[in-house]
This record gives structure tokens, sequence and C-alpha cells, in this order.
């Protein structure tokens, strides 16, 4: 054994000096990468939509080349009837944040698919089309977070516990749900069929349309 | 010296004293996230089961924090267990690690009445200092963030001071180092921002660089320590080992962070950055059999600990399947479109987390209770050595169980409700209605209490293996006469 | 970027990307029993579970559209290549991290 010298590949230190190398340099990469990152998803930035933009409305539809529905900013619709600033906006989309958070939604239900499995996914529950009408849309919404207990929800007798929200807290938590639903979030959920949106059509034969929404 | 087969603290070193109060607390925790999940368990089944008493988001939320904080204690523990044998002096500052202790299990018991008895509060922020912060794996609130930082800051003192004044070995330094990532990612996921995908942005840096990171380091340097201890292995292998170990763990880890960052707002190219150390990602895996098997080859299996060794063994095959192939089956983002956020996570999340780390932690409790009884005999035929193996047999058997009856049922989840339904409100309860769904569902009810009475066994294992047991451990060192 | 699984395909993804893991290790692990109980018979066997292992990976290549997309064809490439030649490299990375004062290791080497 005396004659054998460690390979230097194989030796404590070679290997140690890999070891703080390859971390501190994945680690610089990443933080490089953070920078990139967090600047597109600011509010306002290239993927995440600014706070007002709750006062538009909010489509999610197939982009071609991209291959996958991206969210779309339609003409001005604004959430309750009342246009807010981006300031205005932006404390109406935290409070509804903080009452998610408060109520702790996300050990039920998923956001951007995160959470618990226990309920639906909210990514794009503003846009699901269980809330019926786009004109009745925000107050049953309302309505249903402030008591969901007796509301229907599905056949296999799981429901919402009533949590104690506020109708302010209630209609804040829908502005946070609007602007939820304008992040890009790269086609994720992928196949989703939207609540109908367009506009009431001057002519009575487009009625049939909507109808087809999703019953497997 | 005490009397062989009796608990007695004249067993332990300072370290090794306070070691033992921490894996008490962290059984304890075990039992409460096993009792916590089995209830929410049930809710999936009868939703009415606690309606508006314990609902299932209170029960979910108790179970995971409850695995976060006993895997913490534990590993804390296993680290003063094995610090001053490892730096080769006393423990520096440990009658501040002893107010640590204190302090934090109460602060846990603080939180958990809360989350039990307050579970909700008004949407503002003094909810998330003194409630819950509603944030998966970290609601602890923000006064209880301030307290873990400070207490993980005493516990990196005393491993640091500890080890300055003693010896600073290879282990050593890792697991210095490791601490301090540890505690700086923390700080992360501590502040609030009304923009979710900032907040799952950093969040992640906590959830993953914790996980998939740090506490896989940590691990590496407990088993080096274990090797080193119980196998008889030089050091200086086991070292050049924990720094390939820590290369590759860091190397595939850190960008690793790239697979959670395919839906959450965050740009594009983290598609191909995750994909690309997903891809990657069996490669350390199939370097640790390579590595097993030489090892294996070189090296007899003789144990002075045999429920001990059990587990070490269980870890390797646990970490394989649990973090191997149940991640790699779902983690491409052309496959994980569908399955993010579905049962997929939670078959995966659970084989990975016990096969990982609880099964460590185990390891090690076990390793103390024998020195803690004066260093007994624990290797074949004990007095009521069943209880081991049938803790471990029930303990894997409810852990596959439940993994494959999620499994089967985040398959069907996945199809029904996410590729044709595309999740909708309708399609999700569609998939939850479905039979697979629910047979799988009561598949995984019944695996639990085979769990839940393999904990039970564990438990009942720990407080009394060893006793009145009177022959001293089989040394290691001299290979004793055969056994089986 | 990327082109989604279609429905179809679901299983065949998931299959064998489970295949990949088992088929690796298993390669590994006759890889290192060959050389290490010194029985070369073994190999074929061994590169022969390298051949499930690299059906696997083309399986899960077509499935998940990874042959669209040059980027992801070169991870298809950079898998086959990388599971081929990991087990090795830690082999070799063994030898010599143990070969300060292990002559048993060496004289089954040399064999």
């Amino acid at each position: 054994m005396s004659e054998t010298q460690t390979l230097w590949w194989a030796s404590e230190s070679f290997w140690k000096k890999m070891a703080v190398w390859i971390t501190a340099g994945s680690a610089v990469v990443l933080i490089f990468l953070t920078f990139d990152t967090v600047n597109q998803i600011t509010a306002g930035g290239k993927r995440v939509p600014p706070y007002s933009v709750i006062n538009n409305r909010i489509d999610y539809v197939f982009d071609e080349k991209r291959n996958y529905q991206v969210p779309v900013i339609g003409p001005e619709e604004p959430l309750f009837g009342k246009v807010l600033n981006e300031a205005e906006a932006m404390a109406l989309v935290s409070r509804g944040k903080l009452t998610t958070q408060a109520k702790n939604c996300m050990n039920c239900h998923t956001l951007l698919g995160n959470g618990a499995y226990y309920a639906p996914d909210l990514t794009k529950s503003w846009l699901d089309p269980m809330w019926g009408s786009k004109e009745t849309r925000e107050e049953t919404m309302v309505a249903f977070l402030m008591d969901p207990t007796d509301k229907l929800h599905n056949t296999i007798g799981r429901r919402m516990p009533n949590l104690g929200i506020t109708e302010e807290e209630a209609r804040a938590t829908v502005a946070f749900l609007k602007w939820m639903s304008a992040i890009d979030t790269n086609g994720f959920p992928g196949n989703f069929p939207t609540i109908d949106q367009s506009d009431p059509a001057p002519a009575p034969e487009s009625v049939s349309a909507p109808t087809e929404t999703p019953a497997l | 010296m005490a009397a062989l087969g009796t608990l007695d603290s004249a067993n332990l070193n300072g370290g090794q004293k306070l070691a033992v109060k921490f894996f008490t607390v962290a059984i304890a925790l075990f039992g409460a996230q096993v009792l916590f999940g089995m209830l929410a368990g049930i809710q999936y089944l009868n939703p009415d089961f606690l309606f508006g008493v314990l609902d299932f988001s209170v029960n979910r939320m108790l179970h995971i924090n409850a695995m976060v904080v006993w895997l913490l204690f534990g590993f804390i523990g296993a680290v003063y267990w094995l610090l001053e044998d490892e730096s080769g002096t006393p423990v520096a500052g440990l009658g501040l690690g002893n107010l640590m202790f204190w302090v934090f299990t109460l602060a846990v018991v603080v939180v958990v009445l809360v989350y039990l008895l307050v579970q909700v509060g008004p949407g503002e922020l003094k909810s998330i200092w003194l409630i819950n912060e509603g944030r998966e794996y970290i609601e602890a609130p923000r006064w209880a963030d301030i307290g873990i930082v400070v207490c993980v800051l005493i516990f990196f003192y005393n491993v640091a001071a500890t080890f300055m004044k003693g010896r600073f070995t290879g282990i050593g330094g890792v697991l210095v180092l490791d601490l301090v990532a540890l505690a700086g990612l923390y700080l992360a996921g501590m502040w609030y921002t009304p923009n979710i995908s900032m907040d799952q942005h950093w969040w992640w840096w906590v959830i993953h660089l914790w996980v998939e990171a740090t506490w896989e380091v940590l691990v590496g340097c407990l088993l080096a320590y274990g090797l080193v201890k119980t196998m008889g292995v030089r050091r200086r292998i086991v070292e050049t080992w924990l720094y390939i170990e820590v290369a590759l763990l860091f190397g595939s880890g850190i960008l690793g962070l790239g697979h959670h960052y395919f839906w959450i707002g965050t740009p594009e190219y983290w598609l191909a950055i995750g994909g690309f150390f997903s891809a990657l990602e069996p490669i350390p895996l199939v370097a640790m059999v390579v590595h097993a098997v030489f090892d294996a080859g070189h090296h007899k299996l003789k144990s002075s600990n045999n429920p001990a060794l059990a587990w070490m063994i269980a870890q390797a095959f646990g970490n394989f399947f649990g973090a191997g192939v149940w991640g790699f089956m779902h983690t491409l983002p052309q496959i994980n479109l569908y399955t993010h956020g579905t049962q997929w996570t939670a078959s995966h999340g659970h084989l990975a987390f016990f096969g990982a780390y609880a099964t460590i932690v185990i390891a090690f409790v076990y390793l103390a209770v024998q020195k803690w009884r004066g260093n007994v005999w624990m290797s074949g035929d004990m007095a009521g050595g069943w209880k081991w193996k049938w803790a471990i047999f029930l303990l894997h058997a409810g852990m596959i169980g439940m993994t494959m009856a999620l499994l089967v049922t985040g398959y069907e989840q996945s199809q029904v409700e996410r590729a044709i339904g595309g999740s909708s409100w309708i399609a999700y309860f569609e998939a939850q209605a479905h039979v697979w769904f629910v047979q799988g569902m009561n598949w995984r009810m019944v695996s639990g209490w085979m769990f839940a009475t393999g904990f039970v066994l564990l438990a009942w294992d720990l407080m009394t293996i060893g006793k009145r047991e009177t022959r001293p451990a089989r040394s290691v060192e001299v290979p004793a006469a055969a056994m089986a | 970027m990327i082109e989604p699984v279609e429905l179809a395909n679901f299983f065949t993804v998931f299959f064998s990307a489970a295949s990949v893991i088992l088929f690796g290790a298993g390669y590994a692990l006759l890889f290192a029993w060959s050389r290490v109980s010194g029985r070369p018979r073994l190999m074929p066997l061994a590169y022969a579970t390298y051949l499930g292992l690299a059906v696997s990976v083309l399986v899960l290549g077509n499935a998940a559209n990874l042959f669209n997309n040059g980027y992801w064809t070169f991870i298809v490439g950079l898998m086959l290549v990388g599971y081929l030649v990991a087990p090795h490299a830690v082999w070799h990375l063994c030898v010599g991290t143990h070969a300060e004062g292990d002559e048993a290791i060496k004289v089954s080497q040399q064999r």
C-alpha cells in the first residue's frame, strides 16, 4: 500500500475543492437567474400583470405560437363596476391575498397548483364555468365565500366550511382571484374550459354556444 | 456506571443528554403527524367527519407541520448526539442549548394550540403574525418564525463553537456550512407580498432548498458519522465520499429548484432547466447503487445494533424509490403539466419524506436508546425482538400501501381532471367521484391504519427495547461469532 | 418549448420513466456486482440491462414528444450517455478512493 499514491481525481482535497466550486457555481447561476426571474414576475412585469388588470376582462385562450393557453387582457370590465387606480387595486388584491393566507385556503385548495388536494385548483377559478354567467359571477363568488356551507358544491358531499369571511374580505378575495387568473403560467392548467365572457349578442342566434361547456 | 439495561442519563455525554430530549419530542410529534393524517384521510371518505370542528385544512396543516418539526427535532438531536464524539470536546454553551430546547418545544406547543383552537383569523397582517401564515409547510406564524431562526442560530453556535474548540473534522466542516445555509434559507420565506408568483418563488427557496439540498447534506453527514462509528470504515474514505456527495447533491439540487418553477408564473426557461436536472437526477442514484455494492463487497455487514442498521438500509431503498422512481415518473414538464397539484404529488411526497428522512431519524433514535441503556446488546435474538421487526414491517407495508393507493388516484386524477377536464371545478369533482379515486382513498385509509399500528409498536419498542438486557453490545471492531 | 403528453400516452410515460430508474439501478447493480465478485460473465447481463434502459429512454422520449425539439432531443442523448458511463466513472472513483491500504480491491481489479 505504501507505493500507491492516491490519484489526484480520487483524493480528498480534490473533492473538497470540487464540492466548494460546484456549490458556489450553482449558487452564482441561481442568483443570476433569480435577478431575471424576479424582474419578470414583479407585478406589471413581463409575466405577472399589474394589479389594475382587475379593471379589464381577462381571458385564457390558446396561443398557436406558444402551443398552450395564455391569459389575454380584454376590454375594460371593472370588478364590481368600479375602476381602480394601480394603488387602490394593489390594496384590494393584497387584502384578498391576506385573506387567503389567514383563512388557510392553501391547505384544501391549490393555488398555481401548490397546496392541498382536497378542493379544486384556484389558479383560474375566476374563469371557471361553474360561476354561471359573466353578469352574476362576482356576486355569486362573494356570496359563496361568505357562507359556503349550504351552497351546492358537488355530488360527493365535500363542502367548504364557513370561515367567517366578511363581505369586504370576500370582495377582496375575488379581486385577488381575478388578478391571479391573469398570471402567465406557461399553460397551466392545460385544456381549461373558460366561462363564456363574450358580450351579449345583439341577435338571439348565439344562445346555443355556451351550453356545451364541459360535462363529461 | 448504571446497570446494563436501565435507562440512565449517566450513560450519556452532555450533548447526548440534550439529544435524547429532542428525540423524545420528535417521536411524540411523529405520533401527532400520524394522528392528524388519519383524521384528514377519514375526511376524504366521510366529508362530514369533524366538519366545522377540525376541518380538513386544520388537520392537513398539522399533519405536514408536525412532520417538518419532528424531522427537524430529529436532525438537531442527531447532531447533538454525535457532536462531542466527533469534535472530541464537550459541547460549548450546552446550557444555552438546553434553554433553546425548552423554548422551541414550548413554542411548538403554543403554535399547535393556536392552530387547533383559533384556526383562522381576519384577512389582516396581524393574523399572519399571530395565527398562521397560510403558506403550505411554513404555516407557523411570524413570531414563531423569528423564534425558529433564533433557535437555529443557538444550535449553530453550539455546533460551530464546539468544533472550533475541539477538532474540526471534515464532517464537522460540512455540517457547519450546511447549518449556515439552513438558517439563512429560512429567511427567504419570512416576508409578505401580495404577489402570489413572487410569494411562491421565494417559498420554494425554503421548501426545495431545505428539503432537497440542505437536509440531504445533513443526512449525508449523519450517515458518514454512522459509517465511521458502526462499520469501522476509515475516515478519510468516508470524508472524501461526503465531499463527492455534497458536489452531486448541491450540483443537482440547487438548480433542480427549476422543476418547481414550471407553472407559477416564472419564465419559460425554467422548463428547460428543470427538465435538464430532472433528466440527470438518476445519475447520482446510479452512482449510489454502485458505491453501495462496492462497499458491501468489502465490509462484511456486522452490526452492533440491528434495528438501527435495518432502518439505515430502509433509508437507502426508501430514498431510491421515493425520490428516484416516484420523482422521475412525473417530473418532466411534458407530463408534469397534468400531474402537478394532484394526488401524484401526495404519493411521491409520502414515500420520499418517509424513505429519505423519517428512516434515518428513527435509526438514530435506536442508536440513542442503546447507549442510554448502558450500551446493551441489540444484535440477534433480543428479548421482545419481534417488536422492532413488526414495527418496521407495518410502517413500510402501510407506507407502500398508501403510496400505491395515492398513485392510482393520482393517475386517474391527472387524466380525468387535468387532461380531459382542464382542472375546472366540475372536472375536479368528477375525478374525485371516480371509482378509482374512491377505491384508492379506501385503500389509503386501510394502509393508514396499518401505518398507525406500526407507529404504536415503534413507540412501544423504543421505550422497552434493551430493558433488562444483561449482555453488553457486540463490538464491531472484533468480528464476533458468526451470525446470520 | 414543450409539447404536452397526449392522453393516450400517459401510461407509457409513467411506465417507461419508472423503467428508466429500475433498469438504471439493475444495470448499476449487475455492473458493480460483476466487478466486485470478479465474475466477468455477469457483464453481458449488465449491458443487456442497459439495453433495456436505453429502450425505456427512447420510449419515454417518444411518448413525451421529446424528439420534436432539438433541446429535448439533446437531453435524451445526454441521458443515454450519462446512464451508460456513470457506473464506470463511479467504479473508478470507488477504486481510487479506497486505493490506499485496501489490497483486496486491487487484487480483484487485476484479475
